[in-house]
């Protein structure tokens, strides 16, 4: 005889419907954790961009002044120390950016484009950009310099927000497993009403007859929430290999995949932990009261 | 004077919408002491000792059950006083989902005991109660007589201070009757109190031990009787 089994909570008709609740929620709350990984993934990927990105916009002249600044202007941006990496954009790349902008056909020859000078810095704390905005403006005032760090700030607002929403909606679907797991414990407490009654009779402790539901929800809710878990995986692995074949490529680092794989892993040991507590909970307060 | 396991003092009882069953129930129950309880069938008796083994609370009055004030008491610490107690139930109360040795062998690990050990001591009570061949049978399978015994191995496996029998020998023979009563009071030579519901005049006079008789909700001690031949 095995020990857990002083209650016949196997066949409860709460052992019907949790287990499907449980799934639907685990499939939908790991999905949900893992958008909020993806997505403080990409923006701070992005983030670190923008801080040590500059831009640099050369003004066209129809003579071949264009041409000299755009080298005044590379040079000394080679000798400022800081900078990591100086590339003009070329004329193929705003090809393509004007293309998607404009549509396919236009000709790029036909606007007097600036010249475009991206540069990268080392590391943004320590480097002057109001120092290089003058020394550029002193070789032409009409260059102009764009600081990316500008969009930083709604960067990390988009991020904040975009976290905090699904981390607040992850926490949603795990107190609606607690809630659903806790008055699921309270029906089956009012079914098996007699036995619980004689085990107390007998002499056995609220939190003995609580281990007989924990020990049962846990099981129940491990086995509903691997399923749920392991569906959300596959979906996550779909939604992947669509986007990689409609070309769009994730921007997916090994740490993401790491991080990800861990919440699906993770997902069943947590759910059923948790509801194993709601389960102690409600048998507690019950017997308790 | 000796020590005294449980005290009712004024003990009244009403059910929602029924009469006054008990007005003013007092008596002690003493360390080793055997007695019956007898009274016409309604006179109260199993209410008497759902009281006594802390399924019902009365209404008036107030039961001190091994020093301890049982309407006081801190509800976490009633499972540990019940742990004192053995019950025979009137209706047995077997759990029909678990077979007889699991049902029997309960009340051990509800204490903590080991799964191992508790199946040997349940096995070897069941065996002495004519039970052996039901080990691994359910509950609904089994006669009245049967259950009963079950009942009465579950309720002294763990050796309890005080032993509560609702009409023990109510579904069996006479030679059960008397096997199972020798069975009390060899439990009872061990220190354990034994209080007895009965309407079997034979039993009441094969077994000459102090009566409480309900009659009209009071409890009179009646003397010990004669022993038959
Ligand atoms: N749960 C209950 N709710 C309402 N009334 C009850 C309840 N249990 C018992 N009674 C009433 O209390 C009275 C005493 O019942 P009790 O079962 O204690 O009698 P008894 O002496 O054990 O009877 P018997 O010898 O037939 O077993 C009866 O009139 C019964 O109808
Ligand atoms: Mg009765």
């Amino acid at each position: 005889m095995n020990k857990d089994q002083d209650l016949p909570l196997r066949n409860d008709i709460a052992a019907r419907f949790v287990p499907k609740i449980i799934i639907l929620m685990v499939y939908l709350g790991t999905l949900c954790s893992t958008f909020t990984f993806f997505m403080i993934h990409s923006t701070l990927l992005w983030e670190e961009k923008l801080a040590t990105h500059l831009s640099i916009e050369i003004p066209f002249f129809s003579d071949s002044s264009s041409n000299d600044l755009q080298t005044q202007v590379t040079d000394l941006l080679q000798k400022t120390p800081g900078i990591n990496k100086v590339e003009v954009v070329s004329k193929t790349e705003m090809k393509t950016l004007f293309n998607s902008l404009l549509g396919e056909g236009t000709s790029v020859d036909a606007f007097s484009l600036p010249a475009i000078v991206d540069v990268s810095l080392n590391k943004r704390d320590a480097f002057n950009v109001e120092n290089l905005e003058m020394r550029l403006k002193n070789i032409s005032p009409l260059i102009q310099l764009i600081d990316h760090r500008l969009w930083q700030s709604q960067v990390s607002n988009l991020l904040f927000t975009t976290t905090s929403l699904a981390l607040f909606l992850t926490f949603l679907i795990l107190c609606s497993t607690l809630v659903t797991t806790f008055f699921a414990t309270r029906t089956s407490l009012l079914i098996h009403r007699k036995i619980v009654e004689v085990l107390s009779l007998i002499g056995a402790t609220p939190s003995y007859i609580a281990k007989q539901f924990q020990r049962n929800t846990f099981k129940q809710g491990f086995f509903a929430s691997s399923i749920g878990a392991f569906l959300a995986f596959l979906t996550f692995l779909g939604i992947y290999f669509l986007f990689e074949k409609a070309g769009h490529t994730f921007v997916v680092t090994t740490s993401f995949f790491f991080e990800v794989l861990a919440i699906f892993i993770l997902a069943p040991f947590i759910t059923s932990f948790f509801m194993m507590l709601s389960a102690r909970r409600a048998v507690m307060k019950a017997l308790c009261s | 004077m000796s020590e005294m396991i449980g005290e009712l003092l004024g003990v009244g009882h009403q059910y929602d919408e029924g009469p006054e069953i008990f007005k003013g129930v007092s008596f002690c129950i003493e360390k080793g002491s055997f007695r019956f309880i007898t009274g016409l069938s309604g006179s109260g008796k199993s209410s008497l000792l759902k009281i006594l083994y802390l399924g019902l609370k009365p209404k008036w009055g107030s039961v001190r059950l091994f020093g301890e004030d049982t309407f006081q008491i801190k509800p976490t610490l009633l499972p540990f006083l019940r742990q004192k107690i053995g019950v025979v139930f009137q209706e047995f109360n077997l759990l029909d989902h678990l077979t007889i040795i699991d049902n029997v062998s309960l009340p051990l690990r509800v204490r903590g005991v080991d799964i191992k050990r508790s199946y040997k001591h349940a096995g070897e009570l069941l065996e002495w109660v004519g039970l052996g061949d039901c080990l691994k049978s359910y509950p609904p399978s089994l006669s009245g007589g049967q259950k009963q015994r079950a009942a009465i191995a579950r309720a002294i496996i763990t050796r309890p201070q005080l032993l509560l029998a609702d009409e023990p020998t109510g579904n069996v023979d006479d030679e059960m009757a008397t096997k199972l009563l020798c069975l009390f009071e060899e439990l009872n030579k061990t220190g354990t109190a034994v209080l007895i519901t009965t309407h079997n005049q034979r039993i009441l006079k094969k077994f000459p031990y102090p009566q409480l008789a309900l009659r009209e909700g009071t409890v009179l001690q009646l003397p010990v009787e004669k022993k038959a031949a």
